[in-house]
């Protein structure tokens, strides 16, 4: 598959990890990815202002995603995903808008419908290359490594414009994370939100949040913390000592993108999946039982 | 005529109301029945006290202004789980995110990171420069040094039209 990719803001110009391993680990599915030129922020913090300004920007992106002629295009970040998919779900069912927008695209000589298809490293991974195809590529099995996943908020809600797992009892990651060999525990707070969006206002709340989820994913015995969103990841893995301290706890969890989790279980160098780079990996730990 | 808060002595307001209403899509708080799904699993409920179908409640009677000059606005974590769960479709997160549009419009108290992302947006497209990584062993990275390809940058006529757009 030749896919687009847009990366959105967070990831690049902060979580790298995510962009590196991401770039390492598709080629190796034969998945191709082409980048694109000219793309602005999807519009997440311009919702808050101005919510017409924010479809702009979700739709503009989509358009030029569209004028490379792809089919597929991929998009890492939850927060993004979720912006896109809902813009073309408006556009889709909205003409009056749809006129409006495009009024505005005009201006740049852009144009809206464009029929990409919509992926984000879940449902890539876990519908289109499928987990048999992963765990025949597993060199480094991680058995006896147990792992807590968090597939986040926007990328299984709203489930009426379509999302990649199920809204309530999202089992994907869990499934691409035993595909590597590792167990995947069952947890209570599996649903509950990183806190990321409350940065802007209410750190210690953001900090509360992130702080008790991973305290209780420690207590259940988890080796490591694996998510797919880049605001989701800065808030327990970057912010993971704040967040200690805010809820009070000693945290030592390794919170990894589940791309540096597959790169690692197929054999690619840690350094290539920037795993440098992730404040709570401890490498000692993480592969105590997979050599 | 129109409702008056006792505590407060705020009034209702026909009109606010009604922008609220016409920009929501495919959102109708006005089918709320207060059923409280959505307060019941609100990520803000604990730490910030934040009631969504209080706010539901709130709109649909028209105390708008006094949402939109309440820090409460601001609680909401965007985790959709209202959206997703109300039977109604009143889509809470959809109609704080309104009240939010009329506060800045009105100047009222806005958080200040939005801004700076915004004016980060007309600068180069993206909601942020390009940061300093550091690795564990306290060694500075960037795209370049990590043999990433460079960033991309919207071009000058998309700041053109997203001014524009912006400014209503
Ligand atoms: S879940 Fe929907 S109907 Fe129930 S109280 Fe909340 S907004 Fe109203
Ligand atoms: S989206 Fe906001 S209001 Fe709705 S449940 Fe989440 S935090 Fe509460």
């Amino acid at each position: 598959m030749k896919a687009a990719v847009y990366w959105g803001c967070k990831i690049p110009t902060e979580q790298y990890a995510y962009e590196m391993s991401t770039r390492q680990v598709l080629p190796r599915f034969n998945i191709e990815l082409v980048d694109l030129e000219n793309v602005s922020c999807c519009g997440t913090p311009v919702r808050s202002v101005n919510t017409s300004a924010a479809l702009y920007l979700s739709v503009r992106n989509l358009a030029i995603a569209g004028q490379t002629g792809l089919d597929n295009l991929l998009i890492p970040c939850n927060e993004c995903h979720f912006m896109l998919s809902e813009a073309r779900n408006r556009l889709d069912n909205d003409s009056e808008m749809q006129t409006k927008i495009q009024e505005l695209l005009n201006e740049e000589g852009l144009e809206y419908p464009s029929n990409i298809k919509i992926w984000h490293t879940i449902d890539l991974l876990h519908d289109f290359v499928n987990i048999d195809t992963i765990r025949g590529k597993v060199r480094k099995p991680l058995e006896g490594l147990k792992f807590a996943v968090h597939p986040g908020c926007q990328i299984i809600r709203p489930s009426e414009i379509g999302r990649v797992d199920h809204p309530e009892n999202p089992r994907k990651l869990d499934r691409l994370v035993e595909a590597l060999g590792a167990q995947s525990i069952d947890y209570s707070e599996k649903l509950d939100c990183c806190g990321a969006a409350l940065l802007y206002s209410h750190l210690d709340a953001a900090l509360s949040l992130a702080g008790t989820k991973l305290r209780s994913v420690q207590t259940y015995g988890a080796d490591g913390f694996v998510n797919t969103c880049p605001y989701c990841h800065t808030m327990y893995d970057a912010r993971q000592k704040e967040a200690a301290a805010t809820v009070g706890s000693k945290l030592t969890l390794s919170v990894v993108y589940y791309t540096q989790l597959l790169g690692h279980a197929i054999g690619i160098d840690h350094d290539k999946l920037g795993l440098h780079l992730n404040q709570s990996f401890d490498p000692e730990r993480f592969t105590r039982r997979s050599t | 005529m129109s409702l008056t808060d006792l505590m407060t002595m705020a009034k209702t307001d026909k009109e606010l109301r009604k922008r609220i209403f016409t920009k929501l899509w495919r959102a109708h708080p006005d089918e709320c029945f207060q059923c409280m799904r959505c307060t019941s699993g609100c990520t803000s409920l604990k730490l910030l006290e934040l009631k969504p179908h209080e706010i539901v409640l709130l709109v649909n009677s028209g105390f708008i202004q006094e949402l939109v000059s309440s820090d409460i606005i601001w609680t909401c974590a965007s985790c959709l789980k209202c959206r997703e769960r109300c039977p109604q479709n009143a889509s809470p997160y959809n109609t704080i995110l309104e009240l939010r549009n009329l506060a800045v419009e009105r100047e009222a108290k806005i958080p200040e990171a939005y801004m700076k992302a915004i004016a980060q947006i007309l600068e180069t497209g993206l909601t942020q420069p390009e940061q300093t990584a550091t690795t564990r062993d306290m060694q500075p990275q960037n795209r370049e040094k990590l043999g990433l390809p460079k960033l991309p940058y919207a071009n000058d006529k998309f700041k053109t039209v997203f001014m524009k757009i912006l400014g209503g």
